[in-house]
């Protein structure tokens, strides 16, 4: 029994042991198999994402070649290519105060030394300013554009403080030129004052603004007329000065200029004060510069058919108004001497034969009774005499008083008068070769080619021998007027004028260039008409610009006045 | 045991979907390995673009209108050509010649063989002002593929270094600077 009962304890212990075994065995395997599992689907999945790497076009996103390289604004050129305007990745200096992230001082150095190390890089910022607004701990902008260079030298500067974010931004390389056609872009990203605010939908639509605007102006043209016109500016102490450069078949403008400028980079106060365009905006008596039109008029309508006959040079008077000529130069003159000495007797009366209506329509073809036809918002309403034009107004338009226009409405009349008579709108806007439009006639064809012998011949014997650049055959006419202030006309302040066309065998361009308010200085003899002050800055201009336009001067060229050269005095000199 | 003929047909079956299927995922494989390179290319484009973009509007900026004239009048003094400058004609050229007279020098008659010329290398460049070579330092640096990486993704990488596009000056600034 005992060994019976022994033997069965001892088999109990060993089938138990055999069941622990087994168990254990299972959850072993079951282990192992868990592991292998969890294996298996890591594995899987790595190979599964492999494979969608490899099948899928969309693994890694991204962003087509022409949407990266597209400007977020579009570019603006000259008629060249040259870039004008562009959407530029600039940098600009942030000052983070937190940068440094232990709630102690932003700066390492004092901000006295850190705003004298700016000033050193940035000449025209404000030392005091800054050292302020680095003292306050005060995020904010230090400066909205910096260059890489400048980038640099802020980063030796050593503080964390001064970030330099990257910001798109637009920049204009060449400055302040062609401020007035060009705009700038405000802070809202919209474009304004010029070409930027007329372009806007242009240069904003992403299907368009991957292609560069062309305007019309040539860059280097533009250069060498505000650089003219700003040194003919200073050295009669003027107030400010404008010009254009029109081309007389298409009404391209090929340069505009109204100086004082601004800075399209940087808006500030005294950039806003110069936004005023003068050549469309703001509008003057003219003065003489009206005559040849007027005489263009008058041959056109058949008063003028004789140029050799003498006119009355004597005062005119109307009822109690009397009107003279600046110096005598004697009873009678024919119309070449009457243009070349600038005569505002005969031009009032060869007014008063032609008629108000003649040369109010005159006038209406030339487009003075309306805003010049350009691109620019900026656009000046000339201050036009209403209703039926009295004797009076239609004699003192004639010489180019009692009618305010903007240089640019003079230009395009020129451009008519000198053309073969066609009047077309000017453009801002590049126009492709026979592209140019129809345009209205406003005077014969006839009529337009006496006008070039007449207007070469002022230039060689009248007030514009100094705008004759040798073998450029420049004709023009000057005029000064005296501006116009409360109860009559002010005795010293002027603004003096030159219009005037080259070659004149074959006219391709016309330049104006308006001096607002000379002096008399050195520079100008101590005169303030446009002969000694106008006059010259054409005859400089017209050298640098004529070759580049493709006008090749010939001294041996020159329009026909043989049939007329007579009839005028040669200057003793 | 005996394999049935239908049988390894079978297996071959098998055997060929599975070699087709392989090559076919080698070559998608291949198509997108192409892709990427593509892409990271392109990004290498758009920023050797900006760059060029950058160096561009810096140059047009340092050489305006203004500028250049501003030293064309400090210091070369050029000015525009004159009328008698300029010649209209071949004919106006031979004016110029010293007419047949009676012991003129006889006509120099001038030979030319054309040579075959060496396309050029484009010249060294040099500083208008000092005449001395200019080295661009971007063109010394040696590329190297992190070099490469960071100019691909360099836009990528959130607020890369400012410094980095400014590397590019010219000796010709620094001597301005001087």
């Amino acid at each position: 029994m005992n060994a019976l009962s022994a033997t069965t304890a001892i088999s109990t212990g060993r089938v138990h042991l055999v069941t622990f075994r087994r168990q254990s065995l299972t959850m072993a395997r079951w282990r192992v198999l868990w592991v292998a599992l969890v294996f298996a689907l890591v594995a899987a999945a790595a190979v599964l994402r492999i494979f969608y790497f490899g099948l899928s076009d969309r693994a890694v996103s991204r962003t087509s070649l022409e949407d990266a390289l597209l400007p977020p604004r579009g570019e603006i050129t000259d008629r060249n290519g040259t870039p004008l305007a562009r959407a530029f990745p600039a940098y600009a200096l942030w000052y983070n105060p937190n940068a440094l992230g232990d709630n102690g001082a932003p700066l390492v150095k004092p901000p006295e030394q850190v705003a004298a190390e700016l000033q050193a890089i940035f000449p025209t910022l404000d030392e005091a300013k800054v050292t302020r607004q680095l003292a306050s701990g005060k995020a904010g902008y230090i400066r909205r554009r910096v260059l890489p260079e400048e980038a640099n030298q802020v980063q030796a500067i050593g503080e964390l403080a001064l970030g330099m974010p990257r910001e798109t931004d637009r920049h204009y390389p060449q400055g302040s030129m062609g401020s007035h056609i060009l705009g700038y872009v405000a802070a809202d990203g919209k474009g304004r004052v010029g070409m930027e605010q007329v372009l806007e939908k242009q240069l904003s639509d992403p299907a368009l603004r991957g292609d560069p605007v062309p305007l019309s102006i040539d860059i280097r043209v533009q250069g060498a007329l505000e650089d003219e016109l700003r040194r003919g500016m200073l050295a009669v102490d003027a107030k400010g000065a404008a010009g254009i450069v029109l081309d007389v078949d298409t009404g391209e403008v090929m340069a505009l200029a109204s100086l004082p400028e601004f800075d399209p980079n940087r808006i500030d106060a005294d950039g806003a004060a110069n936004m005023m365009n003068r050549v469309t905006n703001q509008v003057y008596e003219l003065g003489s510069t009206f005559k040849p039109l007027t005489m263009a008029a008058a041959i056109d309508a058949g008063v003028i058919r004789d140029l050799s006959k003498p006119w009355n040079a004597k005062t005119v008077k109307i009822g109690s108004i009397e009107r003279s000529d600046h110096a005598d130069k004697g009873e009678t003159l024919n119309i070449p001497q009457a243009l070349a000495y600038s005569s505002n007797t005969v031009t009032m009366r060869v007014a008063d034969q032609l008629g108000p209506e003649r040369l109010r329509q005159t006038m209406i073809d030339l487009g003075m009774n309306e805003r010049p036809f350009i691109e620019l918002p900026a656009k000046g309403h000339p201050i036009w005499p209403g209703g039926k034009w009295s004797r009076l107004t239609n004699m003192t338009v004639g010489y180019g008083h009692g009618i305010s226009v903007t240089p640019l409405h003079l230009a395009s009349a020129y451009a008519a008068m000198v053309n073969g008579g066609i009047w077309r709108p000017a453009t801002l806007r590049k126009v492709e070769p026979g592209a140019a439009p129809r345009g209205r006639r406003v005077f014969k064809a006839s009529t337009s080619s006496r006008m070039r012998q007449l207007l070469r011949m002022v230039s060689l014997y009248g007030t514009g021998r100094s705008a004759d650049a040798k073998g450029y055959r420049v004709g023009g006419k000057t005029g000064s007027a005296e501006k116009p202030t409360r109860g009559g006309y002010s005795r010293t302040k002027l603004v003096s004028t030159f219009a005037a066309a080259f070659p004149m065998d074959r006219p391709r361009y016309v330049v104006v260039a308006v001096i607002d308010e000379p002096r008399g200085t050195l520079a100008s003899s101590y005169q303030r008409t446009a002969a000694w002050n106008a006059a010259p800055v054409v005859g400089r201009l017209v050298p640098r610009i004529g070759p580049l336009m493709g006008v090749q001067p010939d001294a041996r060229r020159d329009v026909d006045i043989s049939d007329l050269e007579s009839l005028v005095r040669k200057p003793s000199q | 045991m005996m394999v049935s003929g239908s049988r390894l047909r079978q297996i071959g079956w098998i055997v060929a979907l599975a070699v087709c299927l392989g090559l076919f995922l080698a070559l998608t494989f291949r198509v997108h390995a192409v892709n990427s390179e593509v892409l990271l290319a392109e990004r290498q484009i758009i920023a050797l673009k900006n760059q060029t973009l950058m160096l561009e509007t810096e140059f047009q900026t340092r050489a305006s209108q203004r500028q250049l004239s501003d030293w064309n009048t400090v210091d070369f003094g050029y000015s525009a050509p004159r009328a008698d400058q300029y010649l209209g004609s071949e004919r106006q050229l031979a004016s110029f010649a010293a007419p047949l007279v009676p012991g003129a020098p006889s006509p120099i008659r001038v030979a030319r063989a054309d040579i075959p010329v060496e396309p050029a290398e484009p010249g060294e460049m040099r500083s208008p002002l000092t005449g001395k070579p200019v080295a661009l330092t971007v063109a010394m640096a040696e590329v190297e593929a992190s070099t490469m990486f960071a100019e691909a993704f360099g836009d990528l990488i959130a607020d890369a270094s400012p410094v980095r596009p400014a590397q590019a000056r010219t000796m010709l600034s620094a001597e301005v600077v001087e």
